[in-house]
């Protein structure tokens, strides 16, 4: 994925990437990283998680402006089902 | 009796399951990895309100449309092409074809690896200004000659079309 993402940041457009696996990140960082301690193949939450979900894709996106340095990693604090997650957008 | 592909492709979703399960199996995955990419980390400053932006998901789930060409599950080295998929596909459309992380959660709600649905949220909430006209499906596990595929052909493929749409932002992320 940060390969992909390096390539697009090169063309001009800012990315974030995602990772569940801190270790992918250190090793080959994309430009910009968060890590959220998730499953692989539930990166942004479980099924039918609303609020999860959007937590993720909204740090994600919060990220983009925050993050400044080239291949910084930025962890969430999130503990899948042992977070109780603030709906950014109100009751889904 | 099943044919080899078949059996190697059942083995291969076991082995999704467990690494789904153990996080230090990915780990050390992670550390045994070496790719072809240089150290040079390229930067975009971000300079455009996210209200305003046009934002897109690029994944490397094995997410595409139904009606579109599958990933390639046979070679060993994975599939490095990639799909378009629209940015006002409905969720009954996609599907996932990836045979290297247990997507059973994504399959029930594609939400889990691609929020569609909820950058579609966000941008009715005006959080985001508008989601892009197109969004990009890859299949992770890419090694070899398609490693290099990825790198010199794919990935700047990818970001051509993305800045033609003009696109903002981009929010990538995998299985």
């Amino acid at each position: 994925m940060g390969l992909i993402a390096r390539e697009i940041e090169r063309a001009g457009i800012p990315t974030v990437t995602i990772s569940v696996v801190r270790e992918a990140s250190v090793r080959t960082p994309a430009p910009r990283n968060v890590f959220v301690p998730f499953r692989l193949g539930q990166v942004f939450g479980e099924p039918g998680a609303v609020a999860q979900q959007r937590a993720v894709l909204i740090d994600a996106l919060g990220a983009l402006l925050r993050l400044s340095t080239p291949g910084e990693i930025l962890d969430l604090p999130y503990r899948w089902k042992r977070t109780v997650y603030r709906d950014p957008l109100g009751p889904a | 009796m099943a044919p080899v592909g078949g059996l190697e492709r059942s083995w291969h979703r076991v082995l999704a399951v467990l690494y789904g399960r153990l996080p230090l199996l990915s780990a050390r995955a992670a550390r045994a990895w070496t790719s072809e990419e240089s150290t040079e980390i390229p930067w975009s400053p971000a300079r455009i309100q996210l209200r305003e932006a046009s934002v897109a998901l690029v994944t490397s789930a094995g997410v595409h449309l139904k009606h579109d060409q599958r990933f390639d599950m046979e070679n060993p080295e994975g599939d490095a092409s990639f799909r378009a998929i629209p940015g006002d596909t409905a969720l009954r459309d996609l599907m996932i074809t990836h045979d290297y992380y247990d997507h059973r959660a994504a399959d029930r709600d594609v939400n889990c690896v691609f929020p569609l649905e909820r950058l579609r949220e966000l941008a009715g909430a005006r959080m985001i200004g508008r989601v892009a006209a197109r969004f990009i499906g890859t299949m992770g596990h890419i090694l070899g000659a398609q490693e290099r595929r990825l790198v010199t052909e794919t990935a700047p493929g990818i970001a051509r079309l993305l800045v033609a749409d003009g696109v903002d932002y981009v929010i990538a992320a995998p299985g």
